[in-house]
Formats: C-alpha cells, sequence, structure tokens
C-alpha cells in the first residue's frame, strides 16, 4: 500500500521547456522532460539553471497555460484539471522580483509627470558616448509649474520654473535636453547641466494643454498631444522649427510683467487633427520613428505617418484613452482607458481584432504607462486608483470574449499607508516610469514621486 | 332432574319440615278462603294492585301465600283476571307444592280445572333399579327421567329466586331466606311491619301498588298509563285511546251521483273470451312452419362463443372498474388508471425459498414503522392455495381506500403553470447596456457647504460648480484638480451654473444672489482666440442695449427697470467676470437656449409671478417677461432643443408654449405635488420631470398629458433629473444621497414605446441635514456623471 502510495505521490509529468529571450534558451532543445509533479517554481528553476550551466544562477518563473506557477506542479495540474499524462508546454522566464518600495521625494503640489535619466534609459541610449552614465537624475514636473531634478539621493539639483500653469508631461530628450509642457499650451525645452535648467526654446502652437510629450532624439522630433484634439510634430531644433504664429504667443505685455530673458518661440512643424476630442497621450513607435501613435478621448488610436503627417489608421475602441505605451517586440500598443483596464491595440492593418488583450485590475483610470526596460513583455502602469501595477502580458487567460490578463505586482502608494481610498482621493498615479537602474518610479497626487525597486 | 333434586332435598331437610307444613297450609288455606269465599283482610285493598298479577302470578301466588294472604273486594274482577290465566294456573301449585303431599291436595282442591296427575305418581314410584356390579356391590340404575318440559321449574325466569322449593317458613329464624345455588345467602326482602312502618312514615309514591315484584322482591311499581290499560282491559273495554269501535258507515256505492263511477258494468262477458284466439294461432302456425321448413332450430346447441361469455359473466365478477377504460381526452374529470408492477414472485403464496424472509428481515419489517416499511406485506410460504389465510389487513386497507375517495379530490386541479420569471417584463441585462457609471472616479473638494449646481463646459473638459459659498469653481474632472476659481459673493449663494452652448466661446453663466455674472476662466483653460471671441459675445450687446431700453420704455413703464446689465468692476473683470446683469428678483435656475444667445431666468420664490420668468438675448442684452400672469408658481424652464418652444414648470403644471406664435400649444399633468426639475430629451420628445414626492415621471409629449412611466425607487425627494445628450441615458439625484442611473432608449418609431431599465445605483454622498444630493449633469459625450452634494463635494461617475 505504501508504495502504491509513494509511486503515486512521485507522479511524473512530462513537460517541454521553452522560452522566448534569447539568452537563456537552452544550448539544444532537450524535448520532453520526466520531472516529479512534485516540483515548485524553485526546484524547476534550479533544474533548468542546471540545464544552462550557468554560473550564477537565473532566478526564473514558469508559465504554463499563460499562468504563473506558483504551486507544486501537481496541484497546479489539478487546479487547471490537466491530465498529468499530457505534455505540458512550459514556457520559462526570468523572474520578475517584486519591487520594494526605496524612497519618495516630496513635492510642494501634485506631481503630474515623472522621467528619469540614466545609463539604460532612452535618451542616454541616444546619447551615446556623449553620456557618460555616472549620473542618475529623475525629472518631475508638478501641477506648481516648476520642473525639477533630483539626484538618486532624493536632493533637488535643479529646479525649471517657466510654465504659467501645470505642467503635464516632461521628458528627456537628450541627457542635457528636457521638453516640458502643461496647461498652458507651450512645450518648452530646456537646457540642463549639473545644477541648472535653462529654458532654450518655447514652442507654440497648440490652443489648449497638451497633456502628453513623446520625445525622439536621433530624429530630433517631440510628439505632442493636446486637449484641442490635435497632435503636434516638433522639432528641438531652433533652426528647424518654423516661427510661432502670432495669435498663439501670449502677449508682449505679461512677458514684460515677467521680466525675464525673452526666450526663442518657435511653432510646431505641423499639427495633426484628426481626433475628435482631447489627445491624452502620444508615442513613438520604437521601431520606426517616422511612426507616431496618439490615444484620445475620443476611444481611438490613430497611427500617424509623420513625414507626411497623416493619419495611417484609426483604432476605436469602447472606451476613452488615457495613455499610450508601444511594445516593440510583440508589436502591441499598451493603451490605459477610463474603463479601468488597459487595452493591447494590434496596430497592424491585417488585426482582425482591435484589442488583442484586456489587462484588469485597476479600480481607476489608467492614466500612464511604462515599458519595461528588461523585457518587452512586462509594463507597469499607474492608474488614479493609487497603484502601480506591474503586468506580464505572457500571462495571460483566455475568457469569453477576450484575452485577460491579471497583474503580477501591486505598488501601493507609501503615503496611502495601506488604504485604498475611495475613487483614489489624494493618491492618484498621474505618471510612471520604469528605469532599470532606478526602478518604477511613479508620481502622483499625493506630492510624492515614489521609487520602487526590485531588490536583487 | 329437578324433580329429583327436590326429592333428595326434602329428604334432607326432613327436621324442620312439619311446621312448614302447617304453615303451608295455613297459607294455602288463606289462598282457598281468599279464592273462594271473597273474605280475609284487605290489607292491599286495592284493586289494582291485583292486575299486577298478570305476568308473573305464580311466583306472586308463591310469595302471596308465603306472607300476604291477599283477597280483594271485587271478587268479580279476580275471577275474571283467574279465568284468563287459567293456563298458567293451574300448573302453579302443582309444581311449587311438589315437596309436599298436602300442597298437592289442596292443589287439587283449589282448582276446578284439570289436574295431572302424572308427575305426583312418577314422584312416588322409584325411577332406579339396583342390581350388583363387578365387585357384587348394589349399583343403582336410574331411569330416564322425564323432564315435563311444560312445568313451571323448567322455565322459570332466570332472575327469579333461586332458594329451591324451600318453604319461606323454614327461614323464619334467619336474616336470609335461602341459599343460591352457589351456597350465597339470599337476603331477605323488606317486609311486614317494617314496610308498614315505613307507609306510616312516608307518603304512598306515585305509581306505589303495594305489591311485590314476585322476580326481585322490590316492590312492583306501575305508571298511570299500565294502570289504565290494565283498568280498561279488566273491564273489556279497548284498551288503546283514540279507537271508535263503531265508526260510521262511508258509502262507497249508494247513494246520490255515486252511481255514475261505479266501475262495474252488467254487461255480460264478450264471445271472444270464451274462444281460442285466431292471431295467436296464426303466429303459433307460423313457427311451426318455420320448425317443419328449418328455418327455426327448436333445440339448437349454444354456440362456443356465446357459451364462454356467459361462462365468463358467470365466473367471475372483478371490480377493475378501469378495465374497459377508453383512452380519453384529457379532461379535469378523467383520472387515468395508474400502472400497477406486475406482481412479483414474493407476492405468490407459495414462493421460492429465497424470496421468503429470514428472522432478522422479519424482525426488521416488524420493527419498521408501517409507514416506511418497502411494502406492506411479508412473504410468506403456504403448502396449498386453500390454507391461505384471511387477508388480515383487509378491513384496514377498505376503510383506508374509502378515506382516500373521501378525503382525497377528484377533480384535477389544472395548475397555474406559469414562472413568475415570465411575468416580469422582458430587460435587457445592465451588462450589455453598457457604458453607464459605476464607480465614483474622482471627488473634487473645495467647496465649503453645498454644491448647488453644476455644468459641463460644452467639450466636456471641464466642469463648473456653484455652492453655498458664493465661489464659482471649475474642474478637471478626470483628475478632481481645481482649475479656476472665483468668489462671487460672500453671503449669497451660487444658484446657478451654466455653460454657455458653444464650443467657440468659454463663458459660464452664474446666478448669485439677485445678479447673474458672466464669466471667462482665466487660467488659460480656453485658447486665446476662444477668450477673445467670448469677450467679443458679452461685450457686443452694449450697443443695443440703450435702444432696447428705450423701445421698450415705449411700451410699458415698469420693464427697462427689471434688469441691468453692466461691467461689473476693475477688480472683478480682472478675476474674469465680465458682464453682470441685475435683476430684481433671485433666479434660482438659468438656462440657454441651444443657440446660446437667449437664456432664461427663472425665480420661483417671487411674489411678482409677472417676473418670474424671463428671457434674456445675451447679444442684444435685452431681457423679457413673457408672462404677465403665471398660473402657479415657477419652478424650471427650459427650451426645446428643436423647436421654437419653451417649456415652462410650475409647481405641479408643465407648460410648452410656442414662442413664434405665442400661444400654449399643450399643457401637461404629471399628479405631481411639486415639480423640482425637468430634463427634455435630445429629441424633444420625451420630457422627464422629478418632484419632491420622490417620484420620477417619464412623459411622452407624443402620447398625451398623464405620464408615460412613473418611477419610484428614491425614499426622498428627487432634486435633480438629467437625460444625457448622446447617450440613452439619464439619471436623477436624491436626497436620500443616492444617484440613479437608468437606460432610457427613444425610438424614433412612434408605435414602440420607450425603454426604461434601471441600471445603478450610484451611493456615496453623505446626507447633511436632510439635502443629499442636489445636482447631476452628464458628459456632453461619455457616459460619465457629475453630482453635486450637500456635503460639499462633487462627485465624477465613470
Amino acid at each position: 500500500m505504501t508504495d502504491v502510495s509513494a509511486m503515486q505521490k512521485q507522479s511524473q509529468v512530462r513537460i517541454h521547456l521553452h522560452t522566448r529571450s534569447g539568452d537563456i534558451e537552452l544550448p539544444q532543445d532537450t524535448g520532453p522532460i520526466l520531472v516529479s509533479t512534485e516540483l515548485k517554481r524553485y526546484q524547476l528553476s534550479t533544474l533548468v539553471n542546471r540545464l544552462l550551466e550557468t554560473e550564477q544562477p537565473v532566478p526564473l518563473e514558469f508559465l504554463i497555460n499563460g499562468q504563473f506557477l506558483r504551486t507544486s506542479l501537481d496541484e497546479f495540474l489539478t487546479r487547471n484539471g490537466i491530465s498529468a499524462e499530457t505534455t505540458l508546454s512550459v514556457e520559462y522566464v526570468k523572474a520578475l522580483i517584486p519591487p520594494l518600495y526605496v524612497a519618495s521625494y516630496e513635492h510642494d503640489d501634485w506631481v503630474s509627470s515623472v522621467d528619469v535619466l540614466s545609463a539604460s534609459s532612452q535618451a542616454a541610449a541616444w546619447a551615446g558616448n556623449r553620456y557618460d552614465g555616472s549620473t542618475q537624475r529623475v525629472l518631475s514636473g508638478s501641477y506648481d509649474g516648476v520642473l525639477r531634478i533630483w539626484n538618486t539621493s532624493s536632493e533637488v539639483v535643479a529646479t525649471g520654473s517657466g510654465h504659467t500653469s501645470s505642467i503635464k508631461a516632461a521628458r528627456y530628450v537628450s541627457p542635457t535636453q528636457i521638453a516640458s509642457s502643461g496647461m498652458d499650451r507651450t512645450l518648452r525645452l530646456w537646457k540642463c547641466d549639473e545644477t541648472t535648467l535653462t529654458p532654450t526654446l518655447e514652442l507654440y502652437g497648440h490652443k489648449a494643454s497638451i497633456d502628453g510629450l513623446a520625445a525622439h532624439a536621433p530624429s530630433s522630433r517631440i510628439l505632442s498631444a493636446s486637449a484641442d484634439h490635435t497632435v503636434g510634430v516638433w522639432s528641438t531644433k531652433k533652426a528647424e522649427a518654423p516661427e510661432a504664429s502670432e495669435e498663439l504667443v501670449p502677449n508682449a505685455k505679461r512677458r514684460k510683467l515677467s521680466n525675464t530673458k525673452p526666450v526663442t518661440q518657435r511653432g510646431p512643424l505641423s499639427i495633426l487633427p484628426g481626433h475628435q476630442s482631447q489627445v491624452t497621450d502620444v508615442c513613438f513607435d520604437e521601431k520606426d520613428a517616422t511612426v507616431g501613435y496618439s490615444a484620445s478621448m475620443d476611444h481611438s488610436v490613430k497611427t500617424w505617418d509623420l513625414t507626411t503627417a497623416t493619419c495611417v489608421d484609426t483604432r476605436t475602441t469602447a472606451q476613452s484613452l488615457l495613455s499610450i505605451c508601444h511594445l516593440p517586440k510583440s508589436s502591441l500598443i499598451a493603451t490605459g482607458t477610463s474603463a479601468r483596464h488597459i487595452t493591447l491595440i494590434d496596430p497592424r492593418a491585417s488585426a482582425t481584432n482591435v484589442s488583442a488583450m484586456t489587462l484588469r485590475g485597476h479600480a481607476n483610470f489608467v492614466s500612464s504607462l511604462a515599458r519595461d526596460p528588461m523585457s518587452s513583455h512586462q509594463l507597469a502602469s499607474g492608474s488614479h486608483d493609487g497603484t502601480c501595477r506591474v503586468w506580464d502580458i505572457r500571462s495571460v487567460r483566455s475568457e469569453a470574449m477576450d484575452r485577460v490578463g491579471e497583474a503580477v505586482y501591486v505598488i501601493e502608494r507609501e503615503s496611502a499607508k495601506g488604504r485604498r481610498p475611495i475613487a483614489g482621493e489624494g493618491v492618484k498615479v498621474f505618471d510612471v516610469c520604469w528605469n532599470r537602474e532606478i526602478g518604477i518610479v511613479s508620481a502622483g497626487e499625493d506630492k510624492q514621486l515614489q521609487i520602487n525597486k526590485a531588490s536583487s | 332432574m329437578a324433580q329429583q333434586r327436590a326429592g333428595q332435598k326434602r329428604k334432607v331437610v326432613e327436621v324442620p319440615r312439619p311446621e312448614a307444613d302447617e304453615s303451608e297450609d295455613e297459607i294455602v288455606e288463606g289462598l282457598i278462603n281468599g279464592e273462594l269465599s271473597d273474605e280475609g283482610e284487605s290489607e292491599e285493598g286495592d284493586s289494582d294492585s291485583v292486575e299486577g298479577f298478570d305476568e308473573e302470578d305464580e311466583d306472586d301466588d308463591d310469595l302471596a301465600s308465603d306472607e300476604i294472604p291477599s283477597s280483594d273486594d271485587e271478587e268479580d274482577v279476580r275471577q275474571q283476571l283467574r279465568d284468563l290465566k287459567t293456563g298458567g294456573r293451574e300448573i302453579t301449585p302443582d309444581t311449587k307444592l311438589m315437596g309436599s303431599e298436602t300442597g298437592k291436595e289442596v292443589s287439587l282442591l283449589s282448582h276446578e280445572t284439570a289436574v295431572r296427575p302424572l308427575p305426583r305418581d312418577r314422584s312416588d314410584q322409584q325411577n332406579y333399579t339396583i342390581s350388583t356390579d363387578a365387585n357384587g356391590n348394589p349399583r343403582f340404575i336410574y331411569g330416564e327421567i322425564d323432564p315435563v318440559y311444560d312445568s313451571d321449574d323448567s322455565d322459570a325466569p332466570a332472575g327469579g329466586n333461586t332458594i329451591g322449593d324451600i318453604p319461606l317458613s323454614y327461614y323464619e329464624a334467619y336474616p336470609h331466606i335461602g341459599y343460591d345455588i352457589n351456597g350465597r345467602k339470599i337476603a331477605r326482602p323488606a317486609k311486614g311491619e317494617a314496610l308498614d312502618s315505613l307507609l306510616d312514615s312516608i307518603d304512598i309514591p306515585e305509581g306505589w301498588t303495594g305489591l311485590t315484584d314476585p322476580a326481585t322482591g322490590q316492590p312492583l311499581k306501575l305508571s298511570k298509563q299500565e294502570l289504565e290499560v290494565l283498568r280498561k282491559i279488566t273491564r273489556s273495554e279497548v284498551p288503546g285511546d283514540g279507537y271508535d269501535p263503531y265508526p260510521d258507515m262511508v258509502e262507497w256505492f249508494t247513494g246520490k251521483g255515486m252511481e255514475e263511477v261505479m266501475p262495474l258494468s252488467a254487461a255480460p262477458e264478450p264471445k271472444r273470451r270464451f274462444v281460442p284466439s285466431a292471431h295467436e294461432h296464426k303466429r303459433v302456425m307460423k313457427m311451426v312452419k318455420a320448425i317443419k321448413e328449418g328455418r327455426i332450430k327448436p333445440y339448437q346447441p349454444i354456440s362456443e362463443e356465446d357459451r364462454e361469455k356467459a361462462e365468463a359473466l358467470l365466473e367471475y365478477a372483478s371490480y377493475d372498474v378501469w378495465a374497459n377504460e377508453q383512452a380519453q381526452a384529457d379532461h379535469p374529470m378523467n383520472i387515468p388508471a395508474p400502472k400497477l408492477p406486475p406482481p412479483g414472485y414474493e407476492e405468490s403464496y407459495h414462493p421460492p425459498p429465497e424470496y421468503l424472509p429470514d428472522k432478522n428481515e422479519r424482525k426488521a419489517w416488524e420493527e419498521q414503522d408501517e409507514e416506511d416499511r418497502d411494502r406492506d406485506f411479508l412473504p410468506s410460504d403456504h403448502g396449498a392455495l386453500r390454507k391461505v389465510p384471511g387477508y388480515a389487513q383487509f378491513v384496514k386497507d377498505k376503510f383506508e381506500r374509502c378515506l382516500d375517495l373521501y378525503l382525497a379530490p377528484r377533480v384535477r386541479r389544472s395548475k397555474l403553470n406559469i414562472d413568475p420569471e415570465s411575468l416580469l417584463p422582458k430587460l435587457p441585462d445592465p451588462a450589455e447596456l453598457k457604458p453607464f457609471p459605476t464607480t465614483c472616479t474622482t471627488i473634487c473638494r473645495g467647496h465649503e457647504g453645498r454644491v448647488r449646481t453644476l455644468s459641463f463646459d460644452p467639450t466636456g473638459r471641464w466642469v463648473a460648480s456653484g455652492g453655498d459659498d458664493g465661489n464659482v469653481r471649475v474642474w478637471d474632472p478626470s483628475t478632481g484638480r481645481q482649475v479656476w476659481q472665483i468668489r462671487l459673493s460672500r453671503e449669497e449663494a451660487v444658484n446657478a451654473v451654466a455653460w454657455r452652448p458653444s464650443e467657440d466661446t468659454c463663458i459660464i453663466a452664474a446666478c448669485c444672489g439677485e445678479t447673474v455674472h458672466f464669466l471667462i476662466p482665466k487660467n488659460e483653460l480656453c485658447a486665446p482666440d476662444t477668450e477673445a471671441r467670448s469677450q467679443e459675445v458679452l461685450s457686443a450687446g452694449f450697443g443695443y442695449a440703450t435702444s432696447a431700453t428705450t423701445s421698450k420704455t415705449a411700451s410699458g413703464q415698469d420693464k427697462p427697470a427689471a434688469s441691468t446689465w453692466s461691467r461689473p468692476s476693475a477688480q472683478m473683470q480682472d478675476r474674469g467676470c465680465l458682464l453682470t446683469l441685475s435683476l430684481h428678483t433671485t433666479p434660482k435656475i438659468l438656462t440657454w437656449h441651444r443657440r446660446a444667445d437667449y437664456f432664461t431666468t427663472i425665480s420661483p420664490s417671487t411674489n411678482a409671478t409677472s417676473t418670474a420668468i424671463a428671457i434674456h438675448t445675451l447679444s442684444k442684452h435685452l431681457t423679457q417677461h413673457p408672462f404677465k400672469r403665471l398660473k402657479g408658481l415657477a419652478q424650471t424652464a427650459c427650451f426645446h432643443p428643436t423647436k421654437p418652444q419653451f417649456i415652462v414648470a410650475t409647481r405641479q403644471r408643465i407648460r410648452i408654449y410656442d414662442l413664434q406664435q405665442q400661444k400654449l400649444e399643450k399643457e401637461l399633468l404629471p399628479g405631481a405635488r411639486w415639480i423640482s426639475d425637468i430634463s427634455l430629451h435630445p429629441s424633444g420628445t420625451h420630457l422627464l420631470i422629478s418632484t419632491y414626492d420622490k417620484r420620477l415621471l417619464w412623459h411622452d409629449l407624443e402620447l398625451g398629458n398623464t405620464p408615460y412611466k412613473t418611477l419610484r425607487y428614491h425614499s426622498r425627494a428627487i432634486r435633480s433629473v438629467a437625460f444625457h445628450e448622446r447617450l440613452p441615458l439619464f439619471a436623477d439625484a436624491s436626497d436620500d444621497g443616492t444617484l440613479q442611473v437608468f437606460h432610457g432608449k427613444v425610438v424614433r418609431d412612434s408605435l414602440e414605446n420607450a425603454t426604461v431599465v434601471p441600471l445603478k445605483v450610484l451611493r456615496g454622498h453623505r446626507v447633511t441635514g436632510v439635502l443629499g444630493v442636489l445636482g447631476v449633469v452628464w458628459h456632453p459625450r461619455e457616459a460619465w456623471c457629475v453630482s453635486a452634494g450637500a456635503d460639499g463635494g462633487v462627485r465624477v461617475w465613470t
């Protein structure tokens, strides 16, 4: 009897290991391996590490049928009603380590926007040799109209005030150049060095608040999303940009009152009309900088060809869209909606379904999205419910109408102290940024800039 | 036997005999005396008492002879009685006095009637012969005993005295009068002196006869009727009442007029009564002929079929009431026969042994409750069918069957088989009606005191709110950030806020106190060109103002004074308030016309009903009061979205006026006691009315003047109601702190009714005082609504 039960306990299952990341690919395809169903994630991870013959074991996660293995194989099979006789297709991925709270940077007003400069950041990558990668900076734009640059020891290195109203977006274009925009309808370029932040260019062209920015340094282009239903295309170069139209530049009287050195004013390369409502966010296609995507409150995502300044494609969903993020490897666009979820949109013309996948879990507007710099399968989202969530788009299950994913980790606001106030009152997250060195940086209504990092 | 026993007894009680003899003699003599000579003491002296003898005279005689020598005054009566009962009497003394020869003689003497000597002779003879048995002892062989069946002894009544033939005088010294067959003493009944003394002490009771019941020894009682009957019999009268022995003759056949109805006639019998019938002869001959020809076979054997039928009929009458049942159409009175399973082996009288229960099974079955048993019998084995006993439960079964028939309903009730769900109207699933607001996503806090009014800007980016703190605040509904704010008054509340419905201007009209303020928000909420246009629009009317006033003065004296359009102070202008309109009433409601040039203000709590409703023209700075006299207190008003119509709600009525023809178009009777708010569907054909009496009324303007639907879902007054401009949604706000969202689809086809589906109750506002939610507005495009709470919060629901 005991022998039989022992036999049953040690029942085995055939698994087929594979991965989508090239650096941890098995030297040769092992084919189906018989493993005990007793195994858990850790044992499987050890097994794969042994197969990989890595010197330093890499923690791995295992995805079976779009679900992360959190229990033993046996329990997993029982819960999902899978026979132990089938060959399991097990995908292994580098483990996502839970991001832990690191620090909070206190602001005077709501923090609307955040960006990070570090060796691995996009701006640094574009700068190439001009940036040594030694200085790590965090840029924050606030509702009080002040742009701040922080170092990693939570000190303000430089402040830039020039916006006459709240800043809604701020981005590093290069390690020395910053673009910011806000409710004063202007887009401003700043030159930054170690301690100062000097305005270099004021770009006029939008008739309403500019809520989103995207920069691409190699082509020196900036995309802006404005509440006047248009997308603006701007150049970072003074010479390239046309003159600003007289109507939109505020009268000189106020300028004199402000009593500062006049800043060069320029206009947009083009203003792209087409949206029926406020444009909330824009992004560049990470593979092809001549393509931009914009998300709007009119429920649609538009694909723009920037060279010809035309709308190529419109994908209409059922909700107002508040944020957008391009996932280059899977050729998907993630958009945060007002219906409290994240919709992954396939922008290709051949795609039949508008929504490729839905990530559910947020309890309020999804105001911002950030891609994992290490992987194109993972993304972080910030929501008005006061949480940031980390998602893995490989972890997915099929529901009646849709493929639905769930959050891997939830990052609470430290200021909320574990509470989740109704309607995210006081803890709304307005922007989130994910950097390899710094971690997940989020900013919100609690006037804090919060850094969470996976300890590894 | 009795005789013999009597004989033996006599031998045994030989000693006291002479006394008894004497006494008996006396008594008998007394009796004789009484009988023959009419003499003797009349102790009872009652003729009635004599008649008591009529049944049991022999015993009575016996007793009477013992104790009470009875004698009668009415001798002839007695004689007659005697004569009647002769048959009974003549034996009595004989048997009674069997024991003594004197008695016998006396009886002989006393009766003139025939005396049978036989019993006396017999008793004298020895009824046995003595022979010698095998041992040489004498052996008595008894002869047959003549039982004398008609003797009195044998059929003496069972309840009588059983002391035997012993004269009572033997027991005079004892308290008892003898022994019964079991040897127990029989008590002596009270008599004689004791009775006399008793009679002396008490009155003679009803029905007292003075006689003793010979059977029991108790005094004999006769009722009046019985005595009467006896009396009549003794006098040879008809004993019963109401019988007339001599009725008058009924003349049936005689007398006058009776001759005609006499049924008999004297006519002679007709001849045909005496000759054979020719007709019968003819028929018989016919049969004879048929028999001769062989058409009728007189003694034809019965066919097999017929015989079987007859046999089957005779054989067994089974009472299967459903045997010949035809399939019937389903009818309430027809109950089809239950289908019984065929009998199994265990029901056999001689089942195979495996069907017989063993001890345990039998015990278990017996211990089980009768209702729990799986079958109501135990299989039992009988060697032959004839050994099968009667069915023990037969009576019980029949009784229960009768109970069933009596108690069970005979009529099959057709059950009303309706799924209650199906009675509900088919409402679409709320999930299919998405989008609609479900949760609170933003709370805008900043107002002190109640927020009274709300308005979305035409693009849907901003929400303006006005409250008790005299401020107008503009919010970003997605983040909850207050983007602009202006204080209009320190004392008075902002009663109404309304964005001008035009996308190329950015103007808020706000009613505060008696003034309407026109605001252009600062903080770069609108584009510079928009701002410029807005300023133009606001200042455009100043050119007209004077001319308008003058023209009005020509028509009426008081009107120009009713309103003043003016620029506010420079400080206010700097803050964003560019135009004010002063009225002499307090406007509570401000509604724009779709062209954004006209707007109406309503001042409900005014004394002057003529100025309660004013229509203003912004471009000309003109104010008009369209109603000279308004019936009822004006509550709210709005413009028709497509037609030149103006809808005015007073406290209880809704009136629709045609603005071009300036006449009343229609009047609605919502039946509400106090209307709080109205909202016109964007198509202009449906009107929603919210009332303070907790009702929400849906009026189809094309249907009539009574509500199409009444929705009672709130527990408190409803303050506000709003249709969505594009989506089939509407929401109401109530003092119970909730908002309710409905799906209200209006179809262009007038044949199809509007569908109203309750979707969601939005809770979150705190009830402060008695006020909950004061206002609700919809986002112009999205399914988002914003509510103004008395708790000072503005909530955005998405």
